[in-house]
């Protein structure tokens, strides 16, 4: 039955026969290992090409999702770390196995005539790893992605004459954005594949369609079934070892959501190209060197490999070939050890990588809750721990410590927990602390009042319970329905306030400022986002410090921070946030 | 003396190329699109006031404009940063600044450790608190924008942000 439908199956598409040509062709004996490494390397593609599959079933190639994706792959889906890993290890494995390859034909001599259409193939087939690996590292659109392509097509960029055009060409504009993901993963997806399926096919027909033997001299037998154990057992192993890689680091890390902004990310390239990247470093003012000369002359020594062995007597074409080859693999080997060994003794590197590690934890942390329908980047862009902290650091610490952190020499209250009972408790108890009033002495006046006052600690306690119930009022509500309010008129701290504090404080009236002892900021919703942004944008308004001289006063940030930095920033002195993990979220690592 | 055969071999050869080169055309249009769109044209945009910078101590500003990136357009976002230098009193210019991207390979440049001049955290690039470059590894010093004072007494700092080619020695806009 099953040999009538084969001889079927033969007559109308003589497909068995091929298969048997193919499983049956002459194999050296004396060669086993050195040929397996061959299926071990269309195996690590294979693999690729069926977990890629299964991640575009997933991922969304667009700049405001793909990140949101490839987390919900990494962290939510059953199995999707495994399946990405495997993805990403599997290329190193191609990369690795490409290249050994590569150096096992070197020593064979098998870019001599009859095979040079085999050495082509094969240089050809790990140029198209390395391509995908640069496009497909873009993909995720994380920090480490994103960076990676902007140094990656810059280099390009350096190309004489057109450099320029085709940079602008792979990003799909002049900045990176909508069209440089679209485009990379055009190429990741679609093009680099069906030209490697077109490689294996050409491979395939070199086999099956062979004309003559390798070596007459050599003995052979049929490759199946001993030579195809020996390629299935080192396929194995190389598959083993991929899973063990990807179980052991729990797949691969996923970086914070690409950040145009970020101004210290250290980009690195995949490990591949830290040669290359260490060699942009070295040649500092000639990167050319690095990004045409050196990947220019490799590439066309392969490929022009076959026609100068061919040109030369055998021996000294070997032994060019060997040299070419080594010192390929020894500068590769080295320049990865010492760019490796460079990050790992720079202290800046560490710094910077530990941020952007703590970025990149907390984007993971906020992710599980969802990722807002406007894309990636507001994970973090609207946390107020990420994000405020980082608007402080840039725009306040200048001058206000923040919970002792400073930046130079501090010039007002350090906000830590600004807007709470805390913050209020802590001034009342010493208003000359370096953490209150006593960097600025021109705001004397809690100063002034504390020397006369004689509240016991109770009673000042019961007063900033009051001030910090101020950060609560509903905008809406006027300050005179606030003081009708049983809720206020009851409370504890009422009287105290309004003996001690309204001396100075107006409490939404600042017309009435003229009568008080003291100019002083209004403190009606004082610590609430509206009292607090508005001190933000505009600190000259009547209700704040309008009352101080030009060259006393906290300068207006209305232009330079948008709505969300402003929020954002309220919240973060508040402490108002999703609390970060004590210990750190099981993440990958970043190597 | 032609015959049938050369005709249809003729024929053949024209009909498929000439379908090749047509249906070629459009796609590489299409590829090269990115090549036909401007850049956007920018304005002066108000970062700070004199006052706010101390002599020496740079510090950076977010631009923060709209963006159209292919089809979508984004709110007002921070879509690069520069540094400002306050000069010391007397100097010509009171206030020089900087775009933050490199002109090595366009990554974001920092201040540096001991705060004194500014570095690259990708290749290393050094520069001085001048702009100038410090090592070998940027082809040009740090590219200066144009800033702009108002009359106040503690003028307004406003800065034309733009982009420059990377990888040059010159400095070219970049459209």
């Amino acid at each position: 039955m099953l040999n009538n439908i084969i001889a079927w199956l033969d007559d109308r598409t003589a497909l068995p026969t091929i298969t048997r040509r193919f499983l049956d062709r002459p194999v050296p004996v004396n060669k086993r290992w050195g040929h397996a490494l061959g299926f071990a390397l269309l195996t690590t593609l294979i693999v690729d090409l069926i977990t890629g599959l299964l991640l575009m079933t997933t991922y969304s190639p667009s700049s405001t999702m793909a990140w949101g994706s490839v987390y919900y792959i990494t962290y939510q889906m059953d199995a999707g770390w495994f399946v990405r890993g495997l993805h990403r290890y599997a290329s190193y494995g191609a990369v690795i196995l490409g290249g050994l390859y590569l150096f096992r034909l070197v020593l064979v001599g098998a870019y001599r005539a009859p095979k040079e259409m085999h050495w082509w193939l094969a240089s050809a087939v790990l140029l198209l790893i390395l391509v995908a690996g640069v496009s497909g590292n873009v993909l995720p659109w994380d920090q480490r992605g994103y960076w990676a392509a902007i140094v990656e097509t810059n280099m390009a960029g350096g190309t004489p004459i057109i450099g320029p055009m085709l940079k602008k060409v792979i990003l799909g504009g002049s900045q990176a954005g909508s069209q440089t993901l679209t485009r990379f993963y055009g190429l990741h997806v679609a093009l680099i594949p069906s030209l490697m399926l077109f490689c294996g096919w050409v491979f395939a027909m070199l086999f099956v369609f062979r004309r003559r033997a390798d070596d007459e001299t050599v003995l052979t037998e049929p490759y199946w079934p001993h030579q195809s154990c020996c390629d299935i057992a080192l396929a194995s192993l190389t598959v083993a070892l991929i899973c063990a890689l990807t179980v052991a680091t729990h797949g691969y890390s996923l970086d914070a959501p690409a950040d145009p902004s970020s101004d210290d990310y250290p980009a690195r390239p995949e490990w591949y190209f830290l040669p290359l990247n260490l060699l942009v470093h070295e040649m500092a003012g000639r990167e050319y060197i690095a990004t045409m000369v050196v990947p220019g002359v490799a590439t066309t020594g392969l490929f022009l490999l076959p026609l100068v062995a061919k040109l030369l007597p055998r021996k000294l074409g070997s032994a060019l070939a060997f040299l070419f080859i080594s010192t390929l693999a020894i500068a590769a080997l080295s320049l990865t050890g010492t760019a490796i060994y460079r990050d790992f003794e720079s202290t800046s590197y560490r710094i910077a990588r530990e941020k952007a590690d703590t970025a990149r934890d907390r984007a993971i942390q906020l992710a599980r809750d969802g990722i807002p329908p406007e894309g990636d980047s507001y994970v973090l862009s609207r946390d107020p721990l990420h994000h405020g902290g980082k608007m402080f650091e840039k725009k306040c610490l200048g001058c206000h410590p923040f919970g002792g952190q400073v930046q130079g020499e501090p010039s007002a209250p350090d906000l830590k927990d600004f807007g709470t009972r805390t913050w209020i408790r802590g001034l009342l108890e010493k208003p000359t602390s370096d953490a209150y009033f006593g960097k600025v002495p021109i705001l004397d006046g809690m100063k002034t009042w504390k020397e006369s006052s004689k509240l016991s600690p109770a009673e000042l306690d019961a007063i900033a319970d009051f001030v910090a119930t101020f950060a609560t009022i509903d905008p809406e509500v006027s300050p005179a329905d606030w003081y009708a309010a049983p809720t206020t008129k009851n409370h504890p701290g009422y009287t105290l306030f309004q003996k001690n504090c309204v001396d100075c404080h107006t409490m939404g009236d600042p017309s009435q400022a003229e009568k008080k002892t003291q100019p002083s900021p209004d403190l009606f919703g004082w610590g609430s986002p509206r009292w607090t942004s508005r001190m933000i944008k505009n600190p000259s308004r009547s209700t704040h410090y309008g009352h101080l001289e030009a060259d006393q006063k906290m300068p207006a940030f209305a232009d330079q921070l948008t709505e969300n930095d402003i929020s954002a920033l309220v919240r973060y002195i508040r402490g108002d946030y999703t609390p970060p993990p004590p210990p750190a979220p099981v993440a990958p690592t970043s190597k | 003396m032609p015959t049938r055969r050369g005709f249809y071999r003729f024929l053949s050869m024209l009909g498929g190329n000439t379908v090749a080169i047509a249906m070629a055309v459009p796609g590489v249009r299409f590829l090269l699109d990115p090549l036909t769109k401007k850049g956007q044209e920018r304005n002066l945009l108000s970062l700070a006031r004199l006052s706010q910078l101390q002599p020496g101590k740079p510090q950076a500003f977010s631009i923060i404009e709209e963006k159209q990136d292919a089809w979508v357009k984004y709110p007002k976002e921070p879509v690069g940063s520069v540094w400002l230098v306050r000069q010391p009193d007397g100097a010509k210019e009171k206030v020089l600044a900087f775009s933050a991207e490199c002109p090595h390979l366009s990554c974001s440049v920092t201040l540096s450790n001991d705060r004194q001049g500014f570095q690259c955290p990708c290749h290393g690039a050094m520069f001085g608190l001048d702009g100038a470059k410090k090592n070998a590894v940027s082809p040009r010093g740090m590219d200066g924008l144009e800033v702009d004072l108002s009359d106040d007494p503690d003028p307004v700092i406003s800065v034309r942000f733009a982009r420059f080619q990377p990888q040059s020695a010159e400095k070219k806009s970049l459209a």
